[in-house]
């Protein structure tokens, strides 16, 4: 019935209401008495459609307010406050006469406007006891409450044709009982009370009585004879009888609803317990998955721990290094938690496996000379276990005199347990946070090197350049370029900057600044090589220091000169073989005086065909094996004379074979830098 | 990780620091510390033995420069003693001999520190 009016009329009941009011008021005013059987019938009919729609349309208000029982039973009682005092002040003002009201059009309305208040907060409190009704129960009520309401809808018809005979008052009188024996059935369901807190139900309790009173007052005017009960017999007798069983209803309900709440209040506490026990730890597993802040989530540990064991106050006490640190506190100051912790600590030989609990403890210390004493009534302990270890202590304390109970000591381990669990869920996150830190400063100082160091070499005709260049994984601080510093002469810089990662890239970007302009000012390796190391004494820290080989080739006579401050050998291949040459330099920041000049070499070497020049960086000798050998100078040396006929490429291919080969199953862990030179005339 | 020990003697007014096996980026803050502990403790005379030492990095080296300064300006020094080649070879091509005083044993190097004295 209700789905089919959904369907016809949806979202309409409102509008359908007032409908029904306006059409009853216009028939009310052109048929002011009831005597005419027609005008009854049609009364009767908007009445039973006009409450049909108001509870319907009542029943979606009251829908929303289904979480907050007590809200209902209010408003309940506020309409019957309503109808009480409407009661009082129609009887006071308005005119008793039934012969001059009937013509009196202002009264009429008045009237039916009274008897429309009725209808209304008659079908609000039926939706309101419905949602009731339905709160909370386990098995369907909807038959019993369906077959009530059938009957007082028979009830209302009957007794609507009855006015026009009056021998069969009797069946309006036995719908009337059975929809007793039904409204009596439906009112034992008042399971909801069981779920409010020990406050709501003296809350309850009190509105109860009220509500009582009221319906008991306002039943009492209808089944009298009074102004009201007139109002409405005129309005509607079947609406009468129905009103009567709404407010006997009401009553009974009402009346359930005081014994039960009742009845219930000397177990109301423990209920709210085991109530807030579960929501408390639902909160806590939703903590767990959405805060990974741990100290937010040790104060709401604490917190919820005194809350659950009625406990003065608790603390968590977190090992870190093997010391015991207090990391969340309630209602305790940090220091005496540390005292009492330590004192019992140290009871235990300073491990608790499981959770344990005591009563009367008097703990004594001297604290600044002072003794201090701590008369602990009640004190649980429980471990916070991480796998095999314990991570730490949850603390509670109870300052009246009884024990924990057993469920409340479970409770205690089981905070400790979600305290565990988030210790270690904390304690993960930050070390993932830690790692992405870390790789995303290797990305920054990766792409600065990447930009700094040449793509190509420069393409020469007598001078045939291969450059090779591969970062680790940690970015070594590998640095090379090549200077065009006029039409016959070429620079280079091979260096490598101590230290790794973003504080390696950043030198090595100040670096290429300093040779980029060295390199067209000054004319002499060395020269250049000794205002680099002043200059860079301004930006290098103590422990920070560059290795670098500079040098020009005049690309028209072969002429190479060159100064090394500390980097690893050049190798040279002259005809045949090879060999390396270590021209005295110290490397770049290690001495600020004279003592960097005063040691710089520069070198002078005239190229002839076919001779080869090499450069690289540490990442090359320093290859290991899986035995843990280096590369070393040695095997490089071999293979450039083995291979010096090869084109430049071709060497390098070579080497970085030979390499590979070398150090096989071995990550690398420096950047390999190789430039090798090969002078064609 | 590869395993790096260090530990300081004392001999008369000198501190010897014996270090062992990889000195890299990773173990350097190791050795860094020893070096707090004697400059707070006021030993400012020191010798560090590189008899079991299998590796030394540039972050290795960074050390002794860090703190030799500090050495220097309290009238003492540090002192390199019983360097492998391949360990050698390392502070020779940067130049750390022109910087810094190395022996073949420990005692020439306290025997210089007694002659200072």
């Amino acid at each position: 019935m209700k789905a089919f009016v959904d369907k016809l009329f949806p979202k309409k009941k409102f509008e359908l209401s007032i409908l029904f009011a306006s059409l009853l008021t216009i028939s009310k005013i052109a048929f002011p008495t009831s005597n005419f059987w027609i005008s009854g019938l049609i009364n009767g009919m908007l009445i039973f459609l006009l409450m049909y729609f108001a509870y319907l349309y009542s029943l979606e208000l009251i829908k929303i307010k289904k979480n907050t029982p007590l809200t209902i039973v209010i408003n309940i009682g506020l309409l019957n406050l309503m109808l009480f005092v409407i009661d009082s002040l129609a009887s006071a003002f308005l005119d008793h006469d039934p012969v001059s009201f009937r013509s009196d059009v202002i009264q009429t309305i008045i009237r039916t406007f009274i008897g429309l208040l009725f209808i209304g907060s008659s079908a609000y409190i039926y939706s309101s006891i419905r949602e009731l009704l339905f709160l909370h129960q386990k098995k369907d009520p909807q038959k019993f409450f369906n077959g009530m309401s059938a009957l007082i809808a028979l009830t209302f018809i009957s007794n609507s044709l009855t006015v026009f005979n009056e021998n069969y008052n009797f069946i309006t009188n036995s719908f009337f009982v059975v929809s007793i024996i039904l409204i009596s059935i439906n009112s034992l369901r008042v399971a909801w009370i069981a779920f409010l807190s020990k406050k709501d139900k003296l809350t309850l309790l009190g509105i109860a009585v009220l509500l009582l009173a009221f319906f008991i007052i306002n039943l009492s005017t209808l089944f009298g004879n009074g102004f009201i009960s007139q109002l409405i017999m005129e309005l509607s007798s079947g609406f009468h009888s129905v009103l009567q069983l709404l407010l006997l209803f009401g009553t009974i309900y009402t009346s359930v609803i005081f014994f039960t709440t009742l009845f219930h209040l000397p177990t109301a506490e423990v209920f709210d317990k085991k109530a807030e026990e579960v929501s408390s730890f639902m909160d806590l597993s939703r903590l767990l998955t959405q805060v990974f802040d741990f100290e937010e989530l040790a104060d709401t540990i604490t917190n919820m721990t005194t809350k659950v064991c009625s406990s003065d106050s608790a603390w968590l006490v977190t090992i870190l290094n093997g010391a015991n640190q207090i990391t969340a506190v309630k209602n305790i100051e940090k220091k005496d938690a540390a005292i009492i912790t330590n004192l019992i600590l140290d009871e235990f030989d300073n491990k608790i496996e499981r959770v344990i609990a005591f009563e009367n403890k008097l703990v004594k210390t001297q604290l600044e000379g002072k003794s201090k004493q701590y008369n602990i009534n009640a004190l649980a302990i429980a471990p916070l276990h991480v796998s095999e270890n314990i991570s730490g202590y949850l603390f509670t304390v109870r300052n009246q005199n009884f024990g924990f109970g057993e469920d409340e000591i479970k409770s205690v381990a089981t905070f400790a347990d979600y305290a565990a669990i988030a210790l270690e869920n904390a304690k993960l996150i930050e070390e993932s946070i830690e790692k992405k830190r870390l790789e995303s400063e290797l990305d920054v100082a990766r792409t600065i090197q990447y930009k700094i160091i040449p793509i190509t070499p420069p393409q020469l005709i007598n001078l045939k350049i291969s450059s090779l260049f591969i970062p680790a994984f940690e970015v070594g601080g590998d640095y090379f370029d090549f200077f065009q510093i006029s039409e016959d002469k070429l620079g280079f810089v091979i260096a490598d900057v101590s230290g790794k990662g973003v504080p390696a890239a950043f030198i090595m970007a100040r670096i290429e600044g300093i040779f980029e302009s060295l390199a067209t000012i000054l004319e002499s390796p060395a020269k250049v090589l000794i205002k680099a190391n002043e200059i860079l004494s301004r930006s290098l820290d103590k422990k920070s220091f560059v290795t670098a080989t500079y040098g020009i080739i005049n690309l028209k006579t072969g002429v190479l000169k060159f100064a090394r401050a500390g980097h690893v050998p050049l190798i040279l291949s002259l005809n045949e073989g090879a060999q390396k040459l270590i021209p005295s330099g110290i490397g770049l920041g290690l001495d600020y005086g004279n003592t960097f000049a005063e040691n710089l070499e520069e070198k002078e070497i005239i190229l002839n065909d076919n001779d080869i020049v090499v450069l690289y960086t540490d990442g090359i000798t320093e290859s290991k094996n899986q035995y843990g050998d280096e590369f070393g100078e040695q095997r490089l040396i071999e293979v450039i004379s083995e291979s010096r006929n090869e084109d430049v490429n071709e060497i390098s291919k070579r080497i970085m074979e030979k390499i590979s080969v070398f150090s096989r199953d071995n990550s690398q862990h420096d950047d390999i830098t190789l430039v090798i030179f090969k002078w064609i005339s | 990780m590869a395993d790096f020990n260090v530990s300081t003697r004392e001999v008369g007014s000198v501190s010897i620091i014996d270090v062992k096996g990889y000195l890299d980026a990773h173990t350097a803050p190791d050795l860094e510390n020893e070096f707090n502990k004697l400059v707070s403790g006021k030993q400012f005379k020191v010798v560090v033995n590189f008899d079991n030492l299998k590796y030394i990095s540039s972050a290795g080296l960074g050390v002794f420069m860090a703190y030799v300064e500090t050495m220097r300006e309290n009238n003492g020094d540090i002192k390199f003693s019983n360097l492998k080649d391949d360990v050698y070879n390392i502070f020779d091509l940067l130049g750390f001999p022109v910087l810094y005083e190395f022996y073949k044993d420990e005692n020439d190097a306290l025997a210089k520190f007694k002659l200072q004295d």
